[in-house]
């Protein structure tokens, strides 16, 4: 194709936003809402796993030591323990070292209290984080078959509960994608239907005087890609200024949110370039691709 | 050329349009297609445009074989045919050069050559002065010829002509068909469908006459302006 048809095609494209502008008005509009309704679930989406990651990361297994070991058995078990698939980091803490903590922890009333235990009776202990939380409850089970193992501690209710959160969260931003994506091409190919019936006469001629399908449909496609472009860009200059004023809340403003591990959001300027192109690749794809859903039906003469 | 081999035409709802038809139009002939409404001409024609496919039989336009033809090469087979409508179908948000233009911007013809070839024949048509003017400001004489420029501008092979004169004054009418044999004379084939037998009687020419359809009649008369 010659480079004054390529420049003849675009500007009928653009004119075509222009004489058809209610209805690319209407496009613009519906796709925005759209495109900030996806942005914003799967931002929100993003963030949750990451706090959910956050909590993860700080879930430890407690592995109580039988009493009486020596540091020989401890180590032997250190081995064994570490070398289990899916054992991360595994750090030994001593019955001193916990009493030590635990006393630091106390009032001057409980301390006194205690002043007159005559031993220390807290275990030894081993600290362990793990690869995959999903396998925490198998990974307990294993350890505490091995020798010289009192017991197991390990958060599994929580853990399968913020496991169940994640799948939910994923089935749930999934689907609203894949729903407004559904919204937004119809309602993008029946604008275009509108835009193709206004000009069928044209269309007509065109296919009578020899014009091949894409030199009818490459107007319409730029019009469709040039209105999800812009939705993009007014979806993005929403997202940013929204965002970063949810982000102030949650990491400035409330510090308590910490506690929950809720500061550990993204900040916007993480997510700019991903967020970018996310919505300029969605916008000029639903916008395309709706319209050539509707010019078909006309280019069949 | 166009060439029909034993075409016919059933449509779905199992009317036959046309029945075992054979024809020839050679290069350089003006033929005249004449008969009743629902005769069959325009199944003929949109059987040349490759708008339906024939049911049994061969249809050979401009070299191109019809039947084995791909939808993908029907672009290279229109642009071989110039094609006027007794609606005109001209785009009334452009201009007269552009409605013109608009044909050889579609076959990505180079710009300079559009620049030329677009003046021209809006003058061969007569209507250089009003190359600005838009369709609704011509009367249905002017836009006929503005059409008559459109199918020649892309310097086709075969002009089909479907009632051009239908919707314009008795009087324009001779001069469009004036303006098709003048075009003729040029080299190019014209296949003119109408009911005006008058228009046939005056100029003469090949008479093919269709009805129920097969070919009733094809002969070559003479015409009565030859006389005057």
């Amino acid at each position: 194709m010659k480079i004054s048809s390529i420049r003849y095609l675009v500007h009928q494209g653009f004119k075509g936003i222009w004489k058809n502008r209610m209805m690319s008005f209407a496009s613009f509009c519906i796709m925005l809402v759209s495109l900030l309704m996806v942005g914003i679930s799967l931002l929100l989406a993003l963030n949750i796993n990451r706090i959910i990651g956050g909590i993860e990361d700080k879930s430890e297994v407690v592995v109580q030591i039988k009493d009486g070991c020596t540091e020989e058995q401890i180590d032997e078990l250190k081995n064994k323990i570490g070398a289990l698939p899916n054992v991360s980091t595994i750090e030994f803490y001593s019955k001193e070292k916990a009493w030590e903590s635990m006393v630091k922890d106390m009032s001057d009333e409980e301390k006194e209290l205690f002043h007159y235990a005559d031993d220390n009776f807290l275990p030894d202990t081993f600290r362990l984080t793990v690869h995959d939380i999903k396998q925490m409850t198998q990974t307990t089970t294993q350890i505490d078959t091995i020798d010289n193992v009192e017991s197991t501690r390990s958060p599994t209710e929580l853990t399968d509960v913020l496991i169940s959160i994640r799948r939910v969260l994923g089935i749930i931003s999934g689907a609203i994608v894949v729903a407004l994506i559904i919204v937004c091409l119809i309602i993008i190919s029946n604008t275009t239907r509108a835009s193709v019936f206004a000009r069928r006469k044209e269309i007509n001629i065109m296919k009578y005087v020899g014009a091949k399908n894409s030199f009818i449909r490459i107007p319409f496609f730029i019009e469709g890609m040039v209105v999800g472009l812009l939705a993009a860009a007014g979806a993005l200059g929403l997202t940013m200024f929204a965002y970063d004023g949810v982000y102030s809340i949650f990491n400035d403003d409330f510090k308590l949110w910490s506690v929950l591990g809720v500061n550990n959001l993204y900040s916007f300027d993480d997510l700019f370039m991903p967020v970018t192109i996310a919505y300029a690749v969605a916008g000029a794809l639903i916008g395309a691709v709706g319209t050539s859903f509707s010019t078909g039906k006309h280019l069949k003469v | 050329m166009v060439e029909f081999k034993d075409v016919s035409v059933t449509y779905s709802s199992g009317v036959d349009a046309l029945n075992k038809i054979n024809l020839k139009i050679n290069d350089g002939d003006f033929a005249f297609v004449v008969g009743p409404s629902g005769a069959g001409k325009s199944t003929l024609i949109k059987l040349v445009l490759k708008e339906i496919d024939a049911t049994s039989g061969e249809v050979i336009v401009n070299g191109f074989n019809l039947r084995k033809l791909r939808r993908r090469k029907v672009p290279a087979l229109r642009r071989t045919i110039g094609v006027v409508f007794q609606d005109f179908r001209l785009i009334p948000t452009m201009t007269v050069y552009e409605n013109v233009a608009f044909v050889l911007r579609v076959i990505d013809a180079p710009a300079k050559y559009i620049r030329s070839r677009v003046p021209y024949v809006i003058n061969l048509v007569g209507l250089s002065s009003k190359a600005k003017s838009y369709p609704t400001e011509l009367s249905g004489g002017e836009q006929q010829r503005v059409a008559l420029a459109r199918a020649l501008v892309n310097d086709p092979q075969l002009i089909i002509a479907d009632e051009p004169t239908g919707n314009i004054d008795p009087a324009l009418s001779y001069e469009i068909v004036g303006l098709l044999k003048g075009i003729n004379e040029c080299g190019t084939t014209i296949l003119m469908v109408t009911h005006e037998h008058d228009l046939v009687r005056y100029f003469g020419g090949r008479i093919i006459n269709i009805n129920s359809g097969s070919i009733a009649f094809d002969e070559v008369i003479g015409g009565t302006n030859e006389n005057q």
